[in-house]
């Protein structure tokens, strides 16, 4: 026979604690050990996180672009393209405009991932490479798709446009 | 920026000395769920209040107090925003003025030199700075995410989730441009793990050869476990002074003068530059040199932070000044690119500062007698004070008291090893600490100097 609820009128009856998921209603914490007391506070709020003025770049990525930005005065310090791409430059603090960059570049440096942290959506091992292209004035982090990586190594851009992450995982490169 | 003006340039220049007068920390553990992070903060201000034979009891330096300052790493670990609160409730400063500082791993010796300013400026006369981190309250693949959570979230973080990756990338360029095999990785991480045997305080004391280093697991090749630092729990504290208070409190306080740098927190957006030269470099030292600098293989932080601090304290050349330094060895890499920044060899030789035996005790400068980031801690907010508060103890030739005593050893639950090495350096003068963030990000140098009494001016 069910017990009846003995509550206050206007609090909410506990749910119960689904593994993984923070409760806001107070229910209890999972206890991990007592001596000395150590509780689980399980937590998975999710952040909306806004790409602001970059958001071309990624939209780029899932059209099969790659979009840098550039300093559109020509006496500028820095006239070369930004790869990440930057909303404005550091250099001067004007606004910067887009610019697609040719898709292919070198290996500058790369490693193999091994043990990743906790939140890698990837398999491993995973090739991590730092491209170099022409034009461009900085390095780009990325994953190698195909192959062994080298320093130097030429490699050719692969876009993920069917069923795009949205995110830097959206880039990827292969041998050219 | 690429180009420096003259503003840029600027050696600080401190309105009054400030000197370390104490210092303190627990022992360091990857798990510690024996206590709360309110115990262990307060057990490293109690070393430093109590145990530091000071001339003013603890309730009379408890009195001098007139700010503070707080070093924790990331709210994300001890899971508590604001914790520099709980803390100051805990070591009972309520009501003095306090703020909590945070450069990712050189948050430790960004404290310090938020303390050394307000000791500097005048602001304060006797600041507490005290360090903490608490990575034990999630596993350690979960710790990585956080800690990779300090890499940029739109185009790196994605990329591993492990800071490790992001070193081991600068890794591989650097084994590259500078013909390096990893043996010469593998020394500093024997080294320092072996100096660990000799620190009670220390998490991984380990007696391994270049062999085992070279065997263990990539973690993210070059770099394999044993290349990597540990993820601890504990706490550190020191006390900050002017000259007139420093003295009240110590016959033996120890000069500090720092200098800070930075630089992007993508290593990939560091454009090439111009090297800047340290005091004991020359322009023509580089007319050869064919790589981007700093490229992947150099921390223009490291090198601009030991520029502001070597000129601010009269250092000329770091290896003949300093009898001792602690670096910021998070990974095998990093160490000797440090060496290299901080002019102990000219870029693209840092190999030779550890091959040539300097880098050990009783060679030319022994770099982290104690055990370090590798060997005996990274409490990421107690790291850079852990680094100054031992150096101190060295240049007042009392590491012995700290490290030798079995009671030390029992109180944190170990034994003092019976094979032991005293690693009191003969005489110092002048210590060098390096704290260091991100892939180069923040990093700050400290001159730490011992006084002679000619330095010393009764007040009035």
């Amino acid at each position: 026979m069910s017990q009846p609820e003995t509550r206050r009128p206007g609090v909410l009856p506990l749910r119960p604690t689904v593994d993984g998921i923070v409760t806001l209603d107070g229910s209890t914490a999972k206890l991990d050990g007592d001596n000395p007391m150590v509780i689980q506070n399980p937590k998975a709020f999710v952040h909306h996180h806004t790409y602001g003025n970059l958001t071309p770049f990624f939209q780029g990525l899932a059209e099969g672009k790659l979009l840098g930005t550039r300093n559109p005065r020509a006496d500028a310090p820095e006239t070369r393209v930004w790869l990440p791409p930057r909303v404005y430059d550091p250099d001067t603090w004007e606004k910067m405009e887009w610019a697609e960059v040719e898709a292919v570049g070198r290996i500058f440096t790369h490693t193999t991932v091994i043990y990743p942290g906790a939140l890698f959506r990837a398999s491993v091992p995973c090739p991590l490479i730092s491209v170099e292209i022409e034009g461009v004035c900085t390095k780009l982090m990325s994953y190698l798709a195909e192959g062994e990586p080298e320093i130097g190594m030429p490699i050719k851009a692969r876009f993920n446009t069917e069923n795009p992450t949205h995110t830097i995982l959206d880039l990827s490169w292969v041998p050219a | 920026m690429i180009k420096f003006k003259e503003g840029n340039l600027r050696v600080p220049r401190l309105q009054r000395p400030v000197y370390v007068v104490a210092g303190g920390m627990t022992d360091f553990r990857k798990r510690y769920t024996e206590k709360a992070t309110e115990e262990l903060v307060v057990e490293a201000a109690r070393m430093a209040f109590e145990e530091n034979d000071l001339k003013v009891s603890a309730d009379e330096l408890r009195g001098m107090v007139n700010f503070c300052v707080y070093s924790q790493f990331a709210d994300h670990f001890g899971d508590q925003l604001l914790a520099e609160a709980r803390v100051h409730d805990a070591l009972g400063f309520d009501p003095l003025g306090n703020f909590g500082v945070k450069t990712g791993g050189a948050t430790g010796g960004s404290s310090v030199l938020a303390g050394m300013m307000a000791v500097a400026s005048g602001y304060a006369s006797c600041v507490p700075v005290v360090g903490w981190e608490r990575m034990d309250e999630v596993g350690t693949r979960e710790g990585n995410a956080y800690i990779a959570s300090a890499a940029d979230k739109n185009f790196e973080s994605e990329l591993g989730w492990i800071y490790t990756s992001y070193y081991a990338l600068m890794a591989q360029r650097y084994l590259h441009e500078n013909d390096v095999a990893r043996d010469v990785l593998a020394k500093i991480a024997v080294k320092n793990r072996g100096y660990a045997r000799y620190s009670p305080f220390s998490q991984a004391p380990l007696d391994i050869t270049e062999q085992d280093v070279l065997e263990s697991r990539f973690v993210s090749d070059p770099l394999s476990f044993l290349d990597c630092c540990l993820m601890s729990t504990g706490a550190a504290c020191l006390v900050l002074a002017d000259e007139e208070t420093a003295f009240k409190i110590s016959d033996d306080p120890i000069k500090l003068t720092m200098g800070a740098g930075s630089h992007t927190l993508r290593t990939a957006d560091r454009r090439d530059m111009e090297i800047p030269l340290l005091p004991n470099e020359t322009p023509d030292l580089y007319k050869d040199y064919k790589w981007e600098y700093p490229g992947f293989s150099s921390f223009l932080a490291a090198r601009m932070a030991a520029y502001y601090a070597y000129n601010a304290a009269g250092i000329h050349d770091p290896v003949e000044d300093f009898d001792l330094l602690e670096t910021h060895d998070a990974f095998t890499i990093s160490d000797i690119q440090t060496y290299e920044d901080i002019g102990l060899r000219p870029y693209g030789r840092g190999r030779e500062f550890i091959e040539s035996g300097d880098a050990y005790f009783e060679g030319k400068l022994p770099t982290n007698l104690t055990g370090g980031l590798l060997g005996t801690m990274h409490s990421v907010g107690a790291t850079g004070i852990f680094q100054i508060v031992e150096t101190m103890w060295q240049l007042q030739g009392k590491w012995a008291k700290y490290h030798a005593d079995p009671q030390l050893w029992q109180r944190f639950g170990k034994t003092k090893p019976e094979q032991f090495r005293d690693l009191q350096v003969k005489n110092p003068r002048r210590a060098c600490t390096v704290s260091h963030a991100g892939t180069g990000s923040h990093v700050t140098v400290s001159v730490l100097e011992k006084v002679t009494k000619e330095y010393h001016h009764e007040p009035a």
